[in-house]
């Protein structure tokens, strides 16, 4: 399962608090606790004014970097700020994200296209997200078609279906299952993300939910995930899927992330 | 570090890329064969030791094993003969009726760690089975039963009974959930080991007997 720890999010109250004070301790410490905890990537989204953005990226990249080697996933609204982003990183990151909406692909995918960066792909388009599989298949395939002619590998998208909140679907997940499904008999080696919490809100005790979600998401295909690499149930019941699925051979990288107290109790 | 050290710990650490590599700049270091199997063979008493303990889970075990299994791959054409360094065969199986095999698997593939030459006859083996095996093959040292039901400890009594009856010089080891060291006396067993590390010391120090 590949992690993108999405602590450092300017859209969070003390983080907003700590990008206007310049808080770089606090900022190092959000890094340093998700590198540990074995984020393969570090979200940095500043959610300032437009006009202070891209500086206040560049701050925050600084940060990170100046504690870990882990990469960065330049999270932004606005695709022209991950396409500048991505020269503050020492090395070859995520883009988080493009979609059908705009420019946003050609913005992004110009930047990347001879790089090792990933990218993230969300399918929604100028019409939003649409409710039906059949509709978000068809935006999965036109943003396909555009990262064929970057020359841009299927390995290297994590297409994220879009998760939305379930308490007001009739069928649960069902349909984002097919989604997911479908994506993955398509196309093998591509990978799938999605922000896990968001299908929990609005109901009680989320975080059962959001285990639930993760586990079934994982069952489909899902194999990234935009989450808090700090919560260790979430963590645990990760390993533990990735185990149960057959990803991890003697469930050794379970037993690997335990003895690091990446979940249970660190001895 | 020497590589044969490194041998060593890397094996413990169920290496299972890095091990055949350092077992073949050990060879061209100028270790002998043997000794490097030698290293191996501590380093899974180390790890038989560990899961004994309860301080590492069944899966560091198995990838241990596997990991000595590929250094063993890579020395197997510099050994003088399969013999020459072997403690002897061991014959091993679940007793008749009883067709668990996960921790009879387990038991075989560290007591072949601890330098036995291995043969299993799988699960639900009569009495007659395991008194045949150990008189057609060569050097026999022990024969391993293992029971894991409450219902085929008679088997596992009837079992030690004939390997004993046989006249055979054979220790007789047992194990298995429901079998405890008092049972295993009782019913003439030579040792009992109650987990996969302690089994292969067990082997050991009967074969040495």
């Amino acid at each position: 399962m590949i992690i993108i720890g999405e602590k450092i999010n300017g859209s969070i109250p003390s983080v907003a608090k700590a990008i206007a004070e310049r808080d770089a301790e606090f900022i190092k410490n959000l890094a340093r606790i998700q590198s540990d905890a074995k984020a393969n990537y570090i979200d940095v989204c500043a959610s300032v004014d437009d006009d202070i953005e891209l500086e206040t990226m560049k701050w925050l990249i600084d940060q990170v970097q100046e504690v870990t080697d882990t990469p960065i996933a330049v999270d932004s609204p606005n695709a022209k700020i991950c396409a500048e982003a991505i020269n503050f990183c020492n090395k070859p990151g995520l883009v988080n994200s493009v979609s059908l909406e705009g420019s946003k692909i050609d913005d992004v995918f110009t930047v990347i296209a001879d790089t090792k960066w990933e990218c993230t792909a969300l399918l929604c388009d100028d019409c939003g997200i649409h409710p039906t599989a059949e509709a978000r298949l068809n935006v999965f395939e036109k943003i396909m078609a555009r990262a064929k002619e970057y020359g841009i590998d299927p390995s290297r998208l994590h297409i994220d279906p879009l998760v939305e909140m379930v308490c007001a679907s009739e069928e649960g997940i069902k349909m984002l299952v097919e989604v997911i499904s479908e994506i993955k008999r398509r196309y093998s080696n591509i990978h799938i993300t999605g922000a896990v919490s968001n299908v929990s809100f609005n109901l009680p005790i989320r975080r059962v939910v959001n285990q639930a979600f993760t586990v079934l998401a994982m069952n489909a295909g899902m194999d990234s995930a935009i989450l808090d690499p700090t919560n260790k149930d979430l963590m645990g019941m990760i390993y533990a899927t990735d185990g149960l699925l057959g990803n991890d051979e003697y469930f050794i990288e379970y037993i690997g992330a335990f003895r690091e107290g990446i979940f249970g109790n660190k001895k | 570090m020497a590589k044969i050290d490194e041998v060593k710990a890397k094996v413990e650490a169920g290496k299972t890329k890095l091990v055949p590599g350092l077992v073949q700049e050990a060879l061209d270091e100028g270790s002998a064969a043997e000794d490097i199997l030698q290293a191996m063979v501590e380093g899974m008493g180390v790890v038989g030791e560990k899961f004994s303990t309860g301080e590492i889970f069944v899966p560091e075990m198995l990838i241990a094993a596997k990991a000595m299994a590929k250094g063993v791959d890579v020395l197997k054409p510099h050994m003088a003969s399969d013999g020459a360094t072997s403690l002897g065969t061991c014959i091993i199986g679940t007793v008749e009726g009883d067709l668990h095999d996960i921790g009879k698997n387990l038991v075989a593939m560290m007591v072949e760690s601890a330098g036995f030459k291995m043969i299993d006859l799988g699960v639900d083996v009569t009495a007659t089975k395991f008194v045949e095996a150990a008189r057609e093959n060569d050097n026999v040292k022990i024969v391993a039963c293992s029971g894991l039901l409450t219902t085929t400890m008679p088997a596992l009594k009837e079992t030690v009974k004939q390997v004993k009856d046989s006249g055979l010089n054979v220790k007789v080891l047992v194990g298995g959930a429901p079998v405890t060291p008092e049972y295993a006396e009782q019913i003439g067993a030579d040792g009992y080991a109650p987990d996969a590390g302690s089994a292969a010391v067990k082997a050991k120090e009967l074969a040495r007997g």
